[in-house]
């Protein structure tokens, strides 16, 4: 990991922080130097957003190395959550939501013509701050996915026609469960209606639903924010297993929580703005911005 | 115990006292549903109960009932017993007293004493206006219960001394001459005296203050959703109580006496459901109108939901919201509220040119299915737009293509709605006349040979259009229209049907009873809609 630590803001509006322009430019010049060991797995090059006339992110560019947890942390309404639902296109879905610049996975650009967003989507996953899962059955809610996708086939037609993956499915289902850490807490109701589960199990099914596609990167938004101490502890142990093998990004406002589970930490502050991101050791202990120490010490956020 | 005069932790009720005002409350209660049975005639005031006129008793029990209800006031007052009132009965309570004293001093001071126009007025202000006061000044347990035994007692001395009997009549004096006879203006009185002097001891019982007020305000809460599935009851009872000798005419038991059904001889015989009319039958029945409405009903609803649902996926999921979606919405729900017979007549103009030129069943079923289709599109809309965002949300963020989203999440989760919708609108659309009238039906009597079958009619050819069904081309009767029939037939109707009244009550109840199994069917998918979604 570099030990490099940057901080940007927009150089021409230097109104709001501490730092003088002249500080602003320095930093930026660090930062066009850094480097993290592991290859990008997603770029994020100079991306504003805006809802209607309101600018949700000014001039963010970031990139995020594979098989590590990177957190995004700020003050509510700061932008972060705006940022994650880029990564993966959500925010197309909000109609007054209008996004320039420019975010790449493995290297190809995701806004464009032609981009299959359901193989975005499916390669890019995510999992929201409340638990959603859908009303049905836990083995239909992880098998939604696929099945959808037409990669399993357990329809009436399948049946009877003796081609029917339900084998397939149920390896499935059992596979995303146990890497969800959920499979010793649900093997024996699994035809139970998701939504009488704990809230802290309905989330652990959500990124088992998330995984059932075979994402390559996870994004999480506040994934714990609903939940009590123990689960959430639960989804932390999670998360840095799941980091072993997939790329996530998560969104947090809980600092400690930041600081326990990331390899790589991204402060936005008030205005949509990415103001420093680094290795999360440098950021929490070394800030090279005042209004960054000043976030993370509590005096403002 | 919410009470803002509730100083104690514990109050000791004195538990006499507590009894009887518990007593005055029942007591009143039973008084409310003697008088709603009055007013359905369900009893007639001028029998005697036991030797005593029901009048005489009634008078009884609302001097008893004013009494209880004023002594208690001034115990309260008095310190006897142990309450908590409130400096005033309050403003509306004093305004209700005042309306009610009002017309009490105008009707004693013109009718019994016979002042003239401007006396009589001033009277009932007076009156009035002393009721107002002692409910509004004086301290809540004497305003409350003063005003109200008052008028219980007046009531019942007029009821005693018999000013109020039955053979009196208030001859309005109206260029209709409309009068007030004492079968309404008895039991009226009566559940007006009911519901003041229960409210007050209601009070009573709670000791007055805001308990007091709980007390009164549940009684009338109570009293009001009772009298609600009273009338529904009365209603269902009074139908099944004149239909059902209708219903069970010739009805036999024993093997072999029904209809055969797929050459079974079934145990049971209902000759009024299961025969037409015809002159050689021994008993009539009105097989052909029971099946026509299940017909019409099954047929509206197989054209309109599919279409309301389709329209409302689209106004919901796909439509921009805007300027078009509202004006769809007004659209519908002025479509909703069209008078039916404006339906029926689109129907004999439209539909009946393009299918024969005869009045036939499938109009019927295409007028009342664009009926039913504007219930549908709401109710499937509202359903829809309830459906939380975060489904669509993570069905999205799995790469799921909306469509096959809408398929698997947004319908499924939105159907306990759009059942509730279906319910609503077959209950509207099955009791309908008009519309069937000018679309669909025959004549007063359809012979059983007539009935729609349907499923039967089916015919298939190797020539195009390849699938004929004149059964759908036919026109037939359906139960509201045979009820309408039956009641404007007149003359005639005795020589075809032996007993016309229990002919046309039996016709009702079994509308209703196909309506309410309607009901049942549409409660039960809805139910098993809801457990589904639901973790149980």
């Amino acid at each position: 990991m570099s030990e490099t630590t940057h901080t940007t803001t927009d150089g021409t509006d230097s109104t709001v922080g501490t730092t003088t322009g002249e500080t602003d430019e320095r930093v930026r010049e660090e930062w066009r130097d850094y480097s993290f060991d592991a290859p990008t797995k997603l770029g994020v090059d100079d991306l504003d957003v805006y809802y209607g006339d309101d600018r949700a992110l000014d001039g963010v560019s970031m990139e995020i190395p594979e098989k590590s947890v990177t957190a995004l942390i700020g003050p509510s309404g700061c932008g972060k959550s705006t940022f994650l639902r880029c990564l993966n296109r959500m925010n197309d879905r909000v109609s007054s939501a209008r996004i320039d610049g420019s975010v790449t996975l493995d290297g190809q650009e995701i806004y464009q013509d032609g981009v299959n967003l359901v193989e975005l989507r499916k390669r890019v996953g995510m999992v929201f701050q409340s638990p959603n899962p859908f009303p049905k059955s836990i083995r239909e809610n992880v098998a939604y996915g696929p099945e959808k996708h037409g990669d399993l086939d357990t329809g009436v037609l399948a049946r009877l026609l003796g081609r029917s993956d339900e084998e397939r499915r149920d390896e499935l289902v059992e596979r995303c469960l146990r890497d969800a850490a959920l499979w010793d807490e649900v093997h024996d109701r699994l035809d139970d209606n998701a939504l009488g589960l704990s809230g802290g199990q309905q989330q652990r099914l959500c990124i088992a639903r998330c995984l059932s596609v075979d994402p390559e990167v996870i994004l999480m938004d506040e994934p714990a924010s609903a939940l009590d101490p123990i689960a959430t502890a639960k989804i932390e142990d999670l998360i840095a297993e799941l980091s072993e093998e997939y790329t996530v990004v998560i969104v947090t406002h809980n600092m400690q929580q930041a600081a326990r589970i990331s390899d790589q930490t991204a402060v936005f502050l008030t205005g949509g703005e990415l103001v420093e991101y680094g290795d999360t050791d440098h950021v929490f202990e070394s800030p090279q911005s005042e209004r960054v120490e000043d976030y993370i010490t509590g005096k403002f956020g | 115990m919410a009470g803002a005069a509730e100083t104690r932790l514990v109050n000791r009720d004195s538990s006499e006292a507590n009894a009887a005002a518990a007593g005055a409350v029942g007591l009143a209660a039973l008084l409310f549903a003697l008088s709603l049975a009055a007013l359905f005639e369900v009893v007639t005031i001028s029998d005697p109960i036991a030797g005593i006129p029901v009048v005489a008793l009634l008078g009884g029990v609302l001097v008893l009932l004013g009494g209880a209800v004023v002594s208690f006031g001034v115990g309260s007052y008095l310190g006897v017993v142990e309450t908590r009132p409130s400096a005033s009965a309050g403003l509306v309570a004093a305004a209700a007293f005042a309306a009610v004293w009002l017309a009490i001093g105008g009707g004693v001071a013109a009718e019994v004493l016979n002042v003239g126009g401007v006396g009589s007025a001033a009277a009932a202000v007076a009156v009035g206006g002393v009721a107002f006061v002692t409910a509004a000044v004086l301290r809540e347990d004497v305003g409350s219960t003063l005003p109200a035994g008052g008028v219980s007692i007046l009531t019942g001395v007029a009821y005693l001394t018999g000013a109020l009997g039955p053979a009196w009549v208030w001859e309005l004096n109206f260029e209709q001459q409309a009068s007030l006879t004492a079968e309404f203006v008895i039991p009226v009185s009566t559940l007006a005296c009911a519901l003041l002097t229960g409210w007050a001891a209601a009070k009573a019982y709670g000791g007055f203050g805001a308990r007091g007020r709980r007390m009164g305000a549940y009684l009338l809460i109570y009293l009001n959703a009772g009298s609600i599935v009273g009338v529904l009851f009365l209603l269902l009872a009074f139908t099944a109580f004149k239909g059902l000798p209708g219903l069970f005419t010739g009805a036999a038991l024993g093997p072999g006496v029904g209809p055969a059904v797929f050459g079974i001889s079934l145990p049971v015989s209902l000759p009024f459901v299961t025969n037409g009319v015809a002159l050689l039958n021994e008993f009539q029945g009105v097989l052909p109108a029971i099946a026509g409405t299940i017909w019409l009903v099954v047929g509206a609803v197989l054209f309109a939901v599919p279409l309301g649902v389709g329209a409302a996926i689209f106004l919901t999921e796909y439509a921009e919201r805007g300027r078009f979606t509202q004006i769809v919405e007004v659209a519908t729900n002025g479509l909703w509220s069209t008078p039916s017979i404006v339906f029926g007549l689109f129907g004999f103009a439209f539909l009946v040119p393009r299918f024969g030129g005869n009045k036939s069943l499938i109009s019927g079923m295409l007028t009342l299915g664009f009926m039913l289709l504007p219930l549908v599109l709401i109710t499937s809309r509202e359903a829809m737009l309830a459906v939380p965002d975060e489904y669509r949300d993570a069905s999205a963020a799995l790469g799921v293509s909306k469509w096959q989203t809408i398929r698997s999440v947004v319908v499924p989760a939105a159907l306990p709605g759009v059942v509730t919708g279906v319910i609503l609108g077959v209950g509207r659309i099955a009791g309908e006349t008009a519309p069937i009238l000018l679309t669909m039906t025959g004549g007063t009597f359809v012979p059983g040979g007539q009935t729609a079958d349907v499923i039967g009619g089916f015919q298939f050819t190797s020539t195009p259009p390849f699938v004929a069904n004149p059964e759908l081309l036919q026109a037939t009767t359906a139960l509201p229209f045979q009820l309408y029939a039956l009641i404007t037939a007149g003359v005639g109707l005795g020589d075809t049907v032996s007993s016309p009244e229990q002919f046309q009550w039996a016709t009702a109840f079994v509308l209703l009873l196909i309506v309410l199994s309607f009901y049942a069917i549409g409660i039960g998918a809805r139910y098993y809609f809801r457990r589904k979604l639901q973790y149980e």
